[in-house]
């Protein structure tokens, strides 16, 4: 574990039921460094560090996983669907290329 | 001699203006995919951090409130009237100065205004007013007064090495032309009102840039001396700008190209 | 990264084109590493296993045509499917055939997910095709594409 990462997960609409389909967003801060830009300032390489994997899990079931490369934008943004089966957690966890690993969640609660 | 060069490239500069027109202009399909974005404004991260960082160093909404002796149901439309000429500062200032005041008032040492922490801290800070419609009042005093002068002297004063000034390039006159594919903005209420969507995400900076910090962006592109962050000139810019854009509903953070 | 910066970048692509060739035997659980380079076709070949992928109205990819700046490019990619056990789609991918790394993004998907559908950010380093691919639960593969102008331009 690295420092610590600025992340966001957001479920819309904001109040859903059971067995609705919702959108998820994940977002988090990350450089997305390709490893081929060089420092303005120093005309060093910067190295890549990139996102290179993201796993979304409802309730312990990975609903989806992603393998990620460098052309993802800096401060990168993942929308997919999921169906609300029941009350619990979204965790959604990343690694990128150094070795960071995070995690983070959101409770999943719906209305009727 | 010089003089006349500088006519002349504001001329060509004109003309560029209006030719690199259709070529490149975005069509609405386009256009309605970035607005789309802001519903996913990586800045929404920066803004929570800012919520943090006020809650630390500012005692939250409540501290805020209470520093401006205001209620906090009467914060969101107070924020909204920002920038402000405050006793206690003796001049006008820009949300980002006033919060500095509170975190030294609360024993701790203020950011400085172009670190990101205080664009984070402030842009929360403004989001507050998000809803209320930007209600600044340049005839609450001489202060007000005085900076809105100087920021229409700012805005319109020529400068540097090619002769341009703010208005070269957001005069009424060249609204919606093209410049080098970018639509010149309308910086009224009408148009994307920068004093409602700044602080906002620039993509092309992958970070949150408050207004005054963007104003620095254009001078240095224009060839301009970039004037600092909080001095008389650049607050009274935005408060110029302001009140250009009074009225319009606030949204916070902005996107931007 | 500045936008002028991450062009050139990508314009000494070629350059560094020597280090870490990724091959098509690219495990499932492998992760990307260091700044990879790969083909259109090695990228579509390594997720299709050598299929042809076919064009269809049951794909829909969504990206400007003209893009505002190459560093953040709005892509939705669509695929018509119920999304049951037995018939859902197996993953969507979003792939850049003008950058030194065509491979953007392969994104495994599960009927758990409702509907088929991914949304993200990319970077562009030109006026480029844009394609989305999509690997059904029968192992059809569909493909759409569209291609994006990147302008240089504006102020700052």
């Amino acid at each position: 574990m690295a420092e610590k990462r600025k992340s966001l997960i957001k479920i819309k609409p904001k109040k859903y039921k059971d067995g609705e389909v919702v959108k998820v967003d994940f977002m988090v801060m990350h450089p997305m460094d390709t490893g081929m830009g060089k420092d303005k300032k120093t005309k060093e390489i910067i190295p890549a560090k990139y996102i290179n994997s993201v796993k979304f899990n409802y309730n312990g079931k990975e609903i989806t996983n992603m393998t990620v490369w460098e052309s993802l934008s800096v401060n990168p943004v993942f929308t997919t669907n999921m169906k609300i089966n029941g009350a619990g957690k979204l965790t959604v966890t990343f690694t990128d290329n150094t070795g960071e690993v995070h995690e983070t969640s959101t409770k999943i609660k719906p209305k009727g | 001699m010089k003089r006349g060069i500088k006519i002349a490239l504001s001329i060509a500069l004109l003309s560029s203006l209006s030719f690199a027109g259709d070529q490149f202009a975005m069509s609405d399909a386009d256009r309605a995919m970035y607005e789309e974005m802001l519903e996913n404004n990586p800045a929404d991260m920066m803004i929570a951090n800012g919520s943090e960082l006020l809650e630390e160093y500012c005692g939250g909404d409540a501290g805020l409130a209470a520093f401006f002796g205001v209620s906090e149901e009467k914060l969101p439309a107070y924020i909204a009237g920002f920038p402000r000429y405050l006793p206690e500062f003796k001049q006008v200032v820009g949300l980002d100065q006033a919060l500095q005041g509170l975190m030294s008032k609360n024993g701790h040492k203020p950011f400085a205004l172009k670190s990101s922490d205080m664009f984070d801290m402030s842009a929360y800070a403004k989001s507050i007013a998000n809803g209320e419609k930007s209600n600044i009042d340049i005839n609450a005093n001489q202060h007000m007064k005085d900076a809105y002068a100087l920021g229409e002297k700012t805005f319109i004063q020529q400068r540097g090495g090619r002769g341009l000034a703010c208005m070269s390039c957001h005069s009424p006159e060249v609204i919606g032309t093209i410049l080098r594919t970018q639509p010149l903005p309308d910086l009224s209420a009408k148009g994307n009102a920068p004093a409602a969507t700044w602080p906002a995400y620039r993509m092309t900076k992958s970070s949150l840039r408050t207004l005054q910090r963007r104003f620095q962006g254009c001078m240095n592109n224009a060839l301009l001396k970039v004037i600092p962050l909080g001095s008389p000139e650049m607050v009274a810019l935005e408060v110029y700008l302001t009140e250009q854009a009074k009225g319009s509903e606030i949204a916070i953070p902005g996107l931007k190209r | 990264m500045q936008r002028r910066e991450f062009f050139k970048q990508l314009g000494a692509a070629t350059a560094v084109a020597a280090v870490a060739l990724p091959t098509m035997s690219f495990a499932a659980d492998a992760k990307p590493s260091g700044p990879n380079k790969m083909s259109f076709e090695t990228a579509l070949n390594a997720i299709t296993g050598g299929k042809t992928p076919v064009k269809s109205d049951k794909i829909k990819i969504k990206v400007p045509e003209i893009a505002e700046n190459g560093a953040v490019v709005p892509v939705t990619a669509t695929v018509d499917s119920p999304m049951t056990d037995s018939d859902y789609v197996k993953s969507i991918h979003i792939l850049a055939g003008g950058n030194s790394n065509a491979r953007c993004i392969d994104v495994n998907l599960t009927p758990a997910n409702g509907k088929a559908m991914f949304s993200t950010r990319i970077k562009l380093g030109g006026t480029q095709e844009v394609s989305a691919v999509a690997v059904l639960s029968n192992g059809e593969v569909l493909i759409a594409s569209q291609s994006v102008k990147v302008t240089i331009g504006g102020c700052g």
